[in-house]
């Protein structure tokens, strides 16, 4: 179980985290919406070591998580400009792990194959179009064999017909079993796939409920003037 | 009237021993100095971009220090006063072209650090996230993914501070260094022809800078990151050809 216990992060006089407590079980999605500036974002990079909270503690299977234990994949990619898709796939097998290139390689074709991309393997990310990009940074996390992986808007970057190729791998992953914490205003998404859907406002969570009493039955106001802006 | 122009003098000149290795001691002075100023510069440009403030400082004095005060006087400075101030250095093992490295490179390094800098600030904060995301060292980071995509950022620049470099090393003419310039300033004064002499040692400069440009440019194709710089190794198919019937 991946889990954030009364966390709090601040940058400077900016307080972005106000105490979150919140857990994902194995296999779970859970979907975190909200305005721009409540959180999110910080929730999923203080869940991935990316940040670290001054108060809480973020904890995988009760312990501290492990380099790569918790896969993360950014709005912008942000795939190595320098290596080929392959290459990306393959950075963190051979530098973290310290997998010999072979094996590294074989591993990361493997995970390539199954975001569908095999063919593309030595491709540079510039000449990938962003939605293959995108599935390429999905390839470099799950490589890693994490035990929770979280997106961070992973479509919006991208343009309208490039959304679905993402969301598809997306949901074969949650078909898998894998957990994993969402952060995106794709509500279809949300409808099918997630096993509870957050509401984020001004560092907290205000409202946790499956999708379809979330979305038909709101509790709170925010909640409800949010999701009418957004629909 | 257009004076005449001693053709044979000038071959003379351009094959002669002393323009030849006048300018091997030039590109060697310059290769050396640019190497030895890439590796001080990178230390400089990561100190320069420190969290920490006292090494920042540290940086700062020295481009300060280095950019400040001319060339000509560091390299007085090297050759005439270090063996003053520092003995070790007044033995015959001390050459010009010691001194005119070790002053040549410790200037060239303030501006290569900021060359340096600019290429390392140019990469993408995005790429240093998601390396840390994978669970990769600031050291791995730096090393795999910051670094090769800012070399790609210090090409241009650093080309153009070799030949900045190739012709600051005639100034070491002045802590008697015997490079190019010398040799053709003998030549000139012994046959009274500038023209021919000057002449010749300007090609020799030519032919370098060249040489550094064709050099350049392969490395920045190396650089890019794309898979059509495969295709410049390998030959393309030009023309396609008509099947005969």
């Amino acid at each position: 179980m991946l889990r954030a216990e009364n966390v709090h992060k601040r940058y400077g006089d900016l307080e972005v985290l106000r105490g979150v407590t919140f857990d994902v079980d194995p296999g779970q999605v859970k979907v975190l919406i909200g305005p721009s500036g409540s959180g999110k974002s910080t929730l999923l990079r203080c869940l991935c070591l990316l940040e670290e909270p001054e108060a809480g503690a973020v904890t995988l299977e009760a312990r501290r998580p492990g380099p790569g234990e918790v896969g993360m994949v950014f709005q912008r990619f942000n795939l190595f400009q320098n290596m080929t898709a392959l290459e990306n796939v393959m950075s963190g097998l051979v530098t973290v792990r310290g997998l010999s290139k072979s094996d590294a390689r074989g591993q990361a074709m493997e995970f390539l194959n199954r975001v569908g991309l095999a063919e593309k393997a030595a491709q540079y990310p510039e000449e990938l179009s962003g939605g293959q990009q995108q599935r390429v940074a999905i390839a470099r996390a799950l490589v890693m064999q994490p035990k929770a992986m979280l997106f961070d808007e992973p479509t919006s970057a991208l343009d309208v017909e490039l959304v679905r190729e993402v969301l598809d791998v997306m949901e074969s992953l949650a078909q898998d079993g894998m957990t994993m914490v969402v952060v995106s205003h794709e509500l279809r998404f949300a409808h099918s796939v997630a096993s509870s859907v957050l509401m984020m406002d001004e560092g907290r969570i205000i409202e946790e409920a499956p999708p379809g009493e979330f979305f038909s039955s709101p509790k709170q106001e925010r909640t409800k003037r949010f999701l009418s802006l957004v629909e | 009237m257009l004076a005449s122009f001693d053709t044979h003098l000038f071959w003379q000149a351009l094959s002669s021993g002393p323009y030849w290795r006048g300018a091997l001691t030039a590109l060697e002075l310059t290769a050396a100095s640019l190497g030895t100023a890439v590796f001080i510069g990178f230390a400089v440009a990561l100190g320069a971009l420190s969290r920490r403030r006292g090494v920042r400082s540290i940086s700062w004095v020295y481009n300060w220090l280095f950019r400040a005060t001319p060339t000509l006087l560091q390299l007085f400075f090297f050759w005439y006063a270090l063996p003053q101030i520092w003995t070790g250095f007044a033995g015959s093992w001390f050459t010009p072209f010691m001194a005119a490295w070790i002053a040549l490179s410790l200037n060239e390094a303030a501006y290569m650090s900021e060359i340096i800098r600019s290429g390392l600030m140019s990469v993408d904060p995005g790429q240093e996230l998601a390396g840390r995301a994978l669970g990769m060292s600031r050291r791995q980071i730096l090393r795999k993914v910051v670094v090769p995509q800012a070399v790609r950022i210090v090409i241009p620049p650093t080309g153009n501070e070799f030949i900045t470099l190739l012709k600051l090393t005639s100034l070491a003419s002045v802590i008697s260094l015997h490079e190019l310039l010398t040799s053709a300033n003998e030549l000139a004064t012994a046959t009274f022809r500038y023209n021919e002499t000057l002449l010749a040692a300007l090609v020799y400069y030519l032919v370098i800078v060249s040489i550094l440009m064709v050099f350049q440019a392969r490395l920045e194709r190396r650089f890019t990151w794309t898979s059509g710089r495969r295709r410049g190794r390998v030959a393309a198919p030009a023309i396609p050809s008509i099947p005969h019937g």
